[in-house]
């Protein structure tokens, strides 16, 4: 008795489930709208606002909100660079861990760059740079490639064709580079923010292993110019 | 919506209506959070929530250890040392100033939740002191002699206690460089045997004991029990005025981790350094004083929400250090905070663009709770 009502059970109920389950993304209805999460956009008055920011108004009253993600802060401080970076170091969903190791390579960084500014003499004090994130910034834009390479097969043979990337792939590149060669080319007694902030300043010097990378890879497509007709998009 | 500067301006008219006119330097105007006198005698309620400087020199000389170490890092950066003036400490120096030295030394316990200053307290109170030419007897960190000592060995001296060398040769090596002219003048009183060949006769002055401290490192725990025998059993003459100044002073009641060959736990009593420093902290002795703070950071075995005397020094610790004068450690009052927040923008400890503003500074004094740690963790990445 207790098999055919379990069986009649679970197919009425599978009827109503979507036919997508959604994992590690989140299905909602068109709907729903974005959360607003910067405090200067409710400060503005009703005057300042143009018709598309009026109308958006309208639709928030109406139009039910997505809940926001653990990720997006209305902290002045947040750094939506900074954040992506700290998602990549992120080992086994340990956020807590990749945060500090973060602050610690931002106070590193810091650090080593106040004292130097405090032993130069008056003439050099403006030519270095305290500021972490710029500096951080910096690097980050120093190791982006411009050109990178894909496999296209074409009668049978796999060619290295050079191909124009899109400024996601672009910051991605630069980000798995620094983080790889900071994993893999460490002393294993060196903390990582040491060397991170480290290789963090000689990228943003124009030195380092990821500039050289990012070197070798321009001038392989550059030897592989005569396969570009290849791409066909 | 005030400006940064017009806050400072409005700061400056409430302090210098306080303030003396020599106080404030007319050649270099700085900031209102700072003051020139660097004399912890001189300091007084009109300094509260302001830094004063303590010359690099006198750190090395005066505080070899005992700083805590993100503080270390920070004068490290700075190139200086400031130090805020806050009331507790205040409060303790006027408790010094007034005491009446040909009575039993009076304790002092400072007590407070995590990360509000206790040590930067003690660290005051050990600088007047030093100014003032007394003795001080300044251990870091008791916690760091009941956990993580790789090195027990049998004391020869009883045979139930355990030696722990290391930890006390580089407490020794500590006290030699903060106290070198005292130790030339302490003579010895009695005759100590150090081994077959090794003795110091009476009447040698006290740095031969602490040579041999650090020359036979096996003997280094002996040479800490004489040092503070001698000390304690001189003081009362008047010759010199001593101050105990132990940090974590809840470690020498509580447990150990530390364990004998057959794997039996150790009580803290069981150890030589520890022993020695329990009868130190008694009030059997005068002519000084002995200023404790407790602390649950390194403690062993304790609740994270634990911060009153009672809770960590339990009934054993509370019973001996009973009767004692509490001091409350609070976190950062809006004044306070301001004279931090303006002294990180003056060194440029702050370079985010954000934390200049207004909301920067509000976030900042919500995220941390004006608490001076978490402040201090804060503003390190930005």
């Amino acid at each position: 008795m207790a098999a055919p009502s379990a069986a009649g059970l679970g197919w009425r109920l599978r009827a109503w489930l979507p036919r997508i389950m959604p994992v590690r993304w989140n299905r909602y209805n068109p709907s729903y709208l974005e959360p607003e999460v910067k405090k200067e956009s409710y400060q503005k008055p009703l005057e300042e606002l143009t018709e598309e920011e009026r109308e958006q108004r309208e639709l928030k009253a109406v139009r039910p909100i997505k809940a926001a993600p653990p990720t997006l802060s209305s902290s002045v401080f947040s750094d939506p660079m900074i954040s992506k970076f700290t998602n990549m170091m992120m080992k086994s969903g340990n956020k807590v861990l990749a945060r500090s190791l973060m602050s610690q390579t931002l106070e590193a960084i810091k650090r080593k760059q106040l004292e130097k500014y405090h032993k130069a003499p008056e003439n050099e004090k403006e030519t270095i740079e305290c500021n972490p994130y710029v500096i951080f910034h910096q690097a980050l834009k120093n190791c982006q490639p411009i050109i990178g390479l894909t496999n296209i097969t074409k009668g049978g043979k796999t060619y290295q064709v050079p191909v124009p990337l899109t400024d996601n792939r672009k910051r991605f590149l630069a980000m798995k580079w620094l983080i790889t060669e900071c994993r893999e080319n460490k002393h294993r007694r060196t903390m990582m923010p040491e060397k991170l902030s480290q290789e963090l300043l000689l990228a943003f010097n124009n030195e380092g292993p990821v500039i050289k990378k990012k070197h070798v890879l321009h001038k392989m497509a550059e030897a592989n110019r005569a396969y570009a007709h290849f791409r066909w998009w | 919506q005030l400006d940064h500067g017009c806050a400072l301006h409005t700061a400056a008219r409430g302090g210098l209506s306080s303030v003396s006119p020599q106080e404030v330097p007319a050649e270099r105007p700085r900031a209102v959070f700072h003051t020139s006198e660097s004399d912890p005698a001189k300091h007084t309620e009109q300094h509260e929530g302001r830094l004063y400087d303590i010359p690099l020199e006198e750190v090395k000389a005066v505080f070899p250890h005992g700083l805590p170490y993100r503080f270390q890092q920070q004068i490290k950066t700075f190139n200086e040392a400031r130090v805020m003036v806050r009331r507790p400490a205040l409060e303790l120096l006027a408790y010094l100033k007034g005491s009446n030295l040909a009575h039993p030394a009076v304790r002092y316990v400072i007590y407070g939740e995590r990360g509000t200053g206790k040590t930067m307290t003690l660290c005051h109170v050990v600088h007047y002191c030093s100014r003032q030419g007394w003795l001080v007897l300044h251990i870091p960190d008791a916690h760091l002699w009941v956990k993580n000592c790789k090195e027990l060995l049998q004391s020869s001296y009883n045979k139930d206690r355990l030696d722990q060398p290391l930890q006390a040769s580089v407490w020794l090596k500590n006290f030699k460089t903060s106290n070198e002219h005292f130790l030339r003048e302490i003579k010895t009183q009695k005759k100590y045997t150090w081994g077959k060949r090794e003795s110091t006769e009476e009447g040698r002055p006290l740095g031969e004991v602490v040579e041999q401290g650090l020359a036979r490192v096996r003997s280094a725990s002996d040479a800490v029990g004489v040092v503070l025998r001698e000390i304690k059993q001189q003081s009362h003459r008047g010759s010199f005025r001593l101050l105990v100044a132990v940090d974590g002073v809840n470690a020498l009641w509580g447990r150990t981790t530390l364990r004998k060959e057959d794997k039996s736990p150790v009580s803290p009593e069981e150890l030589t350094l520890v022993h020695n420093l329990r009868k130190m902290v008694r009030n059997d002795w005068s002519g000084g004083a002995i200023v404790t703070t407790l602390s649950q950071t390194g403690s062993l075995f304790q609740p994270s929400s634990a911060y009153t005397p009672h809770k960590l020094l339990g009934r054993e610790g509370f019973d001996a250090l009973d009767p004692f004068v509490p001091i409350p450690v609070a976190n950062y009052s809006p004044r306070e905070f301001e004279s931090c927040y303006g002294y990180y923008l003056e060194r440029k400890w702050l370079q985010h663009e954000k934390a200049h503003t207004e909301d920067g500074k509000a976030e900042l004094q919500f995220l941390s709770g004006s608490n001076p740690r978490q402040l201090d963790r804060l503003a390190g990445p930005l």
